[in-house]
C-alpha cells in the first residue's frame, strides 16, 4: 500500500498529534501521522501528567505559559467530545536549603516579569493549601494555582480527534524502517506497511527521535533515560497542588481520581530504550515522599511503570530543520516536560515548517545552539 | 433500577455455615462480638470480618465508587477491593484478611475513604 502526503509526521504522542493538529489549523494540508504503536503508547501515555509555568529561565516560561493558555481553552478550541481534564490545582515547589530559595527567588520574579502568576509562600502559609505537608526541614516554597494536572490520554486523542476532523490521517501500528533522499532532500519513508511519497518529515518519535534522526542520516545529541513512576490506591481528595522539591528528588500528586502519582530521578537507569520497572524504586520514592507528607505513609501502592525522558545536553527542547537532509524536522529533546509544552510544539513547528512569523522565540532552540554555545540551561528540573 | 442486584442485608436468616466437614477440621477460635453498622454480630477471633459477615447473612459490605451498587465478599484473598470497610474507624481495610475482635466496630464504607 503506497501513499503520498505533503507532510509526513512520526510520532502518535502528544508532540506529534499537536503537530499535525497545528500544521493543518495554520493551512497544511494532506498530512498523514504514523505510529508504531497506538497513541500515546510512548512517553506520553506513561508521563506525570503535570502542567507547571514556574521555570528558571524566559525561554521555558514564555512556551509554558503559552502552553498553559493553551490547554485553558482547548475543551473549546479542539470540540473534544470527551472531557480533558484540566484541573489548575497548583504545583507547590519545595524550598529546603538556602541554594535553593535563591534560585526560587530569581524563577519567581522572572516569572512574575512573564506575566505568570506565581509566589513565594511561607511554611505556614503553604500549609493552609496543604495541610498534609511537613514543612520541619523546609525554608518555604513557590506556588502558582494557575498550574495543574491534564489527562495525557484525552488530551492526545482531543489533538487527534481535531486532526482528524480537519482532515488529517492517522495510520497507527505502522513503523518506519527507512527514510529516503535524493538530492539532499527527503522524499519519502519506508515502513512496514508500504513507502509514503512525502517531501516534508517530521521527527516527533521522542524517545526514540534519536533513532529516527539516526535513520536519516544525522546524528542528535540526544538520549533516552528512563524514568519510574509508582501510583496508590485511591483515597478521598486531601492534595491539592502537584507537591515538587528539585534538592530533595521527588513530585507527587493526587490525580482526579483520588491515587497518588510520585515520581523521582533514579540513577544510573538505563539508556537503551527499555521501558521496564526499577525495582528500586518503590522503596526510593515511598521514603522520599513519606518524609515530606508523612499523612501518607499507609497507603497501599497499587503499581509502577516506566518511561522514557528524551535528554538533550541543557534540559530543553530542540525544534530543528536539518540542512542535510532539507525537508527533515525534528521535535525532540524534551527532558521530561514535553507533554506540558505540546501546544508550543505543534505551534512552532507548525510555524518553521509552513515559513509562518514566529509566534515564540523558536529559532533559539534550533539543535546549532549546542555548537554555538547559546544553551538554554534550565535548572529547575526532577 | 439495580434492585435486581441487591441481596438485602434484611433478609438474612439462613445460616451458611458449615459445623462439620468430613475432613476438615475448623479452628475457628473464641467468640467474639462485633457491631456491623450498629448491629451486633456475633463471630470468633479466628475468622476474618468479611467471613463473619457472610455467614451472618450481611451480602452487601460495600458499594462501587461511581453507581453506589452494592458489593460483597468477592476474592477473599485481598485482591479485589469489594471488602473494604471502615473499621474501628480506619477506612479501606480489607476486611477478607482481618481477624474479627472483641468489640471491633465496623461500617460501610461510602466513598473513597479518608486518609486523616
Amino acid at each position: 500500500m503506497n501513499k503520498t502526503a505533503d507532510i509526513c509526521v512520526i510520532g502518535g504522542g502528544i508532540s506529534g498529534v499537536a503537530i499535525g493538529y497545528f500544521l493543518l489549523k495554520n493551512g497544511a494540508k494532506n498530512v498523514l501521522l504514523l505510529e508504531r504503536g497506538h497513541l500515546a503508547y510512548g512517553a506520553t501515555g506513561r508521563c506525570g501528567a503535570g502542567i507547571r509555568q514556574q521555570w528558571g529561565t524566559e525561554l521555558n516560561c514564555v512556551i509554558s505559559k503559552y502552553s498553559l493558555d493553551f490547554f485553558e481553552t482547548a475543551q473549546d478550541e479542539l470540540q473534544y467530545n470527551g472531557d480533558i481534564e484540566f484541573h489548575q490545582t497548583g504545583y507547590m515547589l519545595l524550598i529546603s536549603n538556602e541554594r535553593e530559595l535563591e534560585q526560587m527567588k530569581k524563577n519567581v520574579a522572572l516569572q512574575n516579569s512573564l506575566g505568570i502568576d506565581s509566589q513565594l509562600l511561607t511554611c505556614e502559609d503553604a500549609r493552609q493549601i496543604v495541610p498534609i505537608l511537613n514543612t520541619d526541614n523546609l525554608l518555604g516554597t513557590a506556588f502558582c494555582q494557575k498550574d495543574g494536572h491534564l489527562n495525557p490520554f484525552h488530551m492526545t486523542q482531543a489533538f487527534a480527534d481535531a486532526f482528524k476532523r480537519l482532515g488529517g490521517e492517522i495510520m497507527t501500528y505502522t513503523d518506519v524502517t527507512g527514510i529516503t533522499a535524493a538530492n539532499g532532500r527527503v522524499t519519502g519513508i519506508t515502513t512496514n506497511k508500504g513507502f509514503i511519497a512525502a517531501e516534508t518529515v517530521v521527527n516527533a518519535a521522542v524517545g526514540w527521535a534519536q533513532e529516527i534522526a539516526g535513520i536519516a542520516g544525522l546524528d542528535l545529541p540526544l538520549f533516552s533515560e528512563r524514568h519510574n513512576i509508582m501510583v496508590t490506591e485511591p483515597v478521598e481528595p486531601i492534595l491539592g497542588p502537584m507537591i515538587m522539591s528539585f534538592s530533595l528528588n521527588l513530585y507527587c500528586q493526587q490525580t482526579p481520581h483520588g491515587s497518588f502519582l510520585m515520581g523521582r530521578t533514579d540513577d544510573a537507569q538505563p539508556r537503551d530504550l527499555r521501558m521496564t520497572s526499577y525495582s528500586g524504586f518503590p522503596e526510593l520514592i515511598a521514603q522520599s515522599v513519606v518524609n515530606v507528607m508523612p499523612a501518607l505513609k499507609n497507603l497501599r501502592v497499587l503499581r509502577q511503570w516506566a518511561g522514557l525522558y528524551n535528554v538533550s545536553p541543557d534540559n530543553a527542547a530542540i525544534y530543528s530543520a536539518a540542512s542535510d537532509p532539507k525537508g527533515f524536522y525534528t521535535a525532540a529533546g524534551f527532558s521530561g516536560h514535553g507533554f506540558m509544552t505540546s501546544p508550543a510544539t505543534g505551534q512552532s513547528m507548525a510555524e518553521m515548517i509552513l515559513g509562518l512569523p514566529p509566534t515564540l522565540p523558536w529559532q533559539r532552540m534550533d539543535v546549532s545552539r549546542f555548537d554555538s554555545g547559546e544553551l538554554l540551561l534550565e535548572p529547575s528540573v526532577v | 433500577m439495580y434492585t435486581y442486584y441487591i441481596i438485602k442485608n434484611s433478609e438474612r436468616g439462613i445460616n451458611l455455615r458449615i459445623e462439620a466437614h468430613p475432613i476438615l477440621d475448623f479452628k475457628r477460635g473464641n467468640p467474639v462480638s462485633f457491631t456491623f453498622d450498629g448491629v451486633r454480630v456475633e463471630a470468633c477471633d479466628n475468622m476474618t470480618i468479611a467471613v463473619a459477615l457472610h455467614a451472618a447473612g450481611f451480602k452487601g459490605i460495600s458499594e462501587s465508587m461511581l453507581k453506589k451498587r452494592p458489593r460483597g465478599l468477592f476474592c477473599a484473598i485481598g485482591n479485589c477491593s469489594s471488602c473494604m470497610m471502615v473499621v474501628d474507624g480506619v477506612p479501606n481495610v480489607r476486611t477478607c484478611l482481618e481477624l474479627c475482635k472483641d468489640g471491633m466496630v465496623v461500617e460501610t464504607q461510602r466513598g473513597k475513604g479518608a486518609l486523616i
